[in-house]
């Protein structure tokens, strides 16, 4: 795998997926309106190559006010999105995203893959937003979660497939990683004995 | 009706947790295998699966 991993930023090059196209035909709505945002879910071990698939892809954007909202919304349905857990705006703004709650986005018409979309609730949720880390891939951009806490956080969710995408990770960008900054992710979330046995264990 | 066998449920575990390690090791070999291979290799094979 060639890649170039330096100073918050990964470069490389690929044949994108239509899972990668869909990604990267979203996330342009989201530049073109300067919305900050994070991927954070197993789309990034896909992303670099996890042979899986998924039904969805999870971001958390910047809290912004229902106006901003609203222009959002019609951006995404002239780029051919819609809302599939709520038809009217505002309600999607005060019943979803300020109660912390997901919104899901699909190509009109279809269900999956579908984009997760939710405000930052925790302070562990701003840090993944104001430690992103941006992707170039190709001609294309998109912002990530740091991979420390992405893997940190996986061992978290405790599903066999989260293991493996963390383990996947960690295999994947080892000699890229800070492993100090990966420890201390691993012991605020507690996750010290799951590491042991995905991350460190020799087999 | 055939009688269902009786589930030995410590055996399951102990098969469900081997297969589990089978699977972590696959994905370390898949990673090793990828970090080896170009990017355009491995991506062309990953698009076969994901866009089927």
């Amino acid at each position: 795998m060639e890649l170039e991993f330096k100073n918050n930023r990964i470069v490389f090059g690929k044949e994108l997926s239509n899972l990668d196209k869909l990604v990267i035909r979203f996330v342009k709505i989201l530049n073109r309106l300067d919305v900050d945002y994070v991927i954070i879910s197993g789309y990034i071990a896909i992303l670099f190559g996890r042979s899986r698939n998924t039904e969805d892809v999870d971001l958390f954007i910047e809290e912004m006010p229902l106006e901003k909202f609203k222009m959002f919304w019609k951006e995404l349905g002239k780029s051919g999105f819609e809302c599939i857990n709520e038809s009217n705006p505002e309600k999607a703004y005060n019943n979803y995203l300020k109660e912390k709650l997901a919104l899901r986005f699909a190509e009109k018409g279809k269900i999956i893959p579908n984009f997760e979309l939710k405000f930052p609730k925790s302070k562990y949720n701003l840090y993944s937003l104001k430690n992103k880390i941006q992707v170039i891939l190709g001609k294309e951009k998109l912002w990530t979660s740091e991979i420390e806490l992405q893997i940190a956080f996986k061992l978290s969710l405790g599903s066999d497939k989260d293991f493996e995408d963390a383990r996947y990770l960690y295999k994947v960008f080892k000699e890229h990683l800070d492993i100090s900054l990966l420890k201390r992710q691993i012991s605020e979330l507690r996750v010290e004995k799951q590491a042991e046995k995905v991350l460190w264990k020799k087999d | 009706m055939e009688k269902l066998p009786k589930i030995d449920l410590i055996e399951l575990k102990k098969e469900m947790e081997l297969n589990r390690k089978q699977r972590r090791e696959f994905v370390k070999q898949y990673a090793e295998w990828l970090k080896k291979t170009p990017n355009k290799v491995w991506s062309k094979q990953q698009n076969k699966l994901l866009n089927h």
